[in-house]
């Protein structure tokens, strides 16, 4: 697979401790691993994993507190959240959680405002946001506010408004977390299809077994913090994958099982 | 998508509309009973004490149609709406800047408390000393009012900022020139129009006391005038016409508002409207 996109080495974060306790724990120790450019690699881990706190260390919106995150030929700063470069120039997209779309903007308005604070917005990325809005089923609510559309529409809002720059890196943190089975898997197909698009380096992570081997190329399992690397697994499933139908593959049970055997 | 959306106005607008027209209803039995009472009142009393209802409304009637009505209004509202403007766009824009100097922000926070909670009829006679009796010292102790209203206001709209929206557009691409106009501002207004809303009776109150101490003009020299002259009925159309002033500037901020706020969920909007 070539050179690694991006490169995570002996990662540790502690939260600063509160005035006179005692030193906060470790949430991520030693934390090792690489990522090459265009992997669909996929983040599993119990709750309090400190997966979301990983992504938002390579997305330079936390600082570390040691080891090295390098992207390209750039290091993350260490220990200093005020040298931090949140997005790397725009290299790196990030879908929360909560979607974030900002309340006061329209659909359309929400997917074109990277476009438009990056002085991007031009005929031909105006066309790019229209298709995307298209492809994820949106048309007929570019109009409607927020607060308008249901939980699935506003995750498929929030995913196009981070593919609509096509920055090289998507970091995505249980994006599809809160919703239910059927949107859920509905937005996983759209989601491997849109990737197929433009094959981007995509981080996933997901407290769900399933939908880690249904989307990524290779999963990783981290520890109860503090957190490490607890597994590696590659996911042999070819693609074009069915996500409805992943399942019936023979390979995903020995998969399953395996994984499940060091989420603890 | 079109059908949904049709559907949707469908259900809901009729029922919305239903419950407005039964409160407006409700609105005006209540201001029939208000008009009863006070028309018991003055039979029971006399005129002289609380005047009469039809009294005043021909007073009222009889005021529009010389011109001398409006023309005194016109004063106050000039006062009010000059004060209101003049306080207030400095109490939104302070908050966006300090947003940037929290030391400065907290140095200035108990000074702000301290004019906010001083008495600004108090100030009254200070801002004549100093202003003269003109318009000048009206329309400096409205705004001296307004201001400290809609600062703390604005203030809160600020720091209720929700910080992972800043982080997200930052990982967009935003500058801080960006987050302040896309993300805080818009953020703030709505806590901009709560002060703004509590202001501006206080705009209009503010000018009338001023006027009652000292002006030769304005609705608040028609209540002195007819405090002086014994004129119950005087007094009762002055406040008739201040009232009538406070609801028309409601009306404006509360349109003003709809208008700004689509983006809010329609209850959101509905129980600000209602309080």
């Amino acid at each position: 697979m070539g050179e690694p996109l991006l490169e995570i080495k002996e990662l540790a974060k502690r939260f600063a401790a509160r005035a006179g306790g005692e030193a906060s724990p470790w949430v991520i120790r030693d934390l090792s691993f690489s990522v090459a450019d265009g992997e669909f690699l996929t983040i599993i881990g119990p709750s309090g994993a400190g997966k979301t706190t990983l992504l938002n260390m390579i997305a330079q919106i936390d600082a570390a507190t040691g080891g090295e995150v390098r992207f390209g030929s750039e290091t993350a700063p260490i220990g200093d959240p005020k040298a931090l470069r949140p997005g790397l120039a725009c290299r790196i997209g990030y879908v929360t959680q909560d979607d974030h779309l900002l309340p006061w903007r329209t659909t359309l308005q929400n997917v074109l405002f990277p476009l438009s604070v990056q002085g991007r917005l031009t005929a031909e990325t105006r066309a790019r946001a229209e298709m995307l809005i298209r492809t994820v089923g949106l048309n007929g609510f570019e109009d409607h506010y927020p607060h308008e559309l249901s939980g699935g529409m506003r995750k498929r809002a929030a995913l196009i408004r981070t593919l609509v720059y096509d920055p090289p890196v998507i970091l995505m943190d249980e994006p599809f977390g809160a919703l239910d089975a059927q949107t859920r898997t509905q937005l996983q197909a759209d989601l491997l299809r849109l990737w197929n698009l433009g094959r981007k380096t995509i981080i996933f992570v997901t407290h769900d077994i399933g939908e880690a081997i249904a989307l990524g190329d290779r999963t990783l399992v981290l520890s109860r913090p503090p957190s490490r690397i607890a597994g590696e697994h590659a996911i042999t499933i070819p693609r074009p994958r069915d996500v409805r139908d992943i399942m019936s593959h023979p390979d995903f049970a020995p998969l399953y099982q395996r994984i499940r055997a060091q989420v603890q | 998508m079109q059908e949904e959306r049709r559907i949707n106005d469908g259900s809901v607008a009729p029922h919305r509309i239903a419950a407005a027209l039964r409160a407006r209803g409700d609105q005006l039995i209540v201001l029939v009973v208000l008009i009863a009472i006070w028309q018991a009142l003055s039979a029971a009393l006399g005129t002289y004490w609380v005047g009469s209802p039809w009294g005043v409304a021909t007073r009222f009637a009889a005021g529009i149609a010389d011109g001398t009505l409006p023309g005194q209004a016109f004063y106050t509202v000039i006062e009010a709406v000059a004060g209101f403007t003049l306080g207030a766009l400095p109490a939104i824009a302070l908050p966006f800047w300090l947003r940037r100097a929290p030391i400065v922000s907290a140095i200035l926070d108990p000074f702000m408390v301290g004019g906010y909670g001083a008495p600004k009829l108090a100030l009254a006679p200070l801002f004549i000393l100093w202003f003269g009796i003109g318009i000048e010292s009206k329309i400096a102790l409205v705004a001296f009012t307004v201001f400290f209203i809609v600062y703390f206001s604005a203030q809160a709209g600020v720091r209720a900022l929700d910080a992972r929206l800043v982080q997200m557009a930052q990982v967009m691409g935003a500058s801080e020139r960006h987050v302040a106009r896309h993300i805080v501002f818009p953020g703030a207004v709505p806590h901009v129009f709560a002060g703004l809303r509590i202001a501006m009776p206080y705009s209009i109150g503010g000018a009338v006391i001023a006027e009652l101490i000292s002006a030769n003009r304005g609705l608040g020299y028609l209540i002195q005038l007819g405090a002086t002259n014994f004129d119950t009925t005087g007094i009762f159309v002055a406040l008739a016409a201040t009232t009538c002033i406070v609801l028309a500037g409601n009306w404006s901020v509360t349109a003003l508002e709809r208008r700004l706020l689509r983006w809010r969920p329609a209850s959101d909007l509905a129980l600000q409207a209602g309080s």
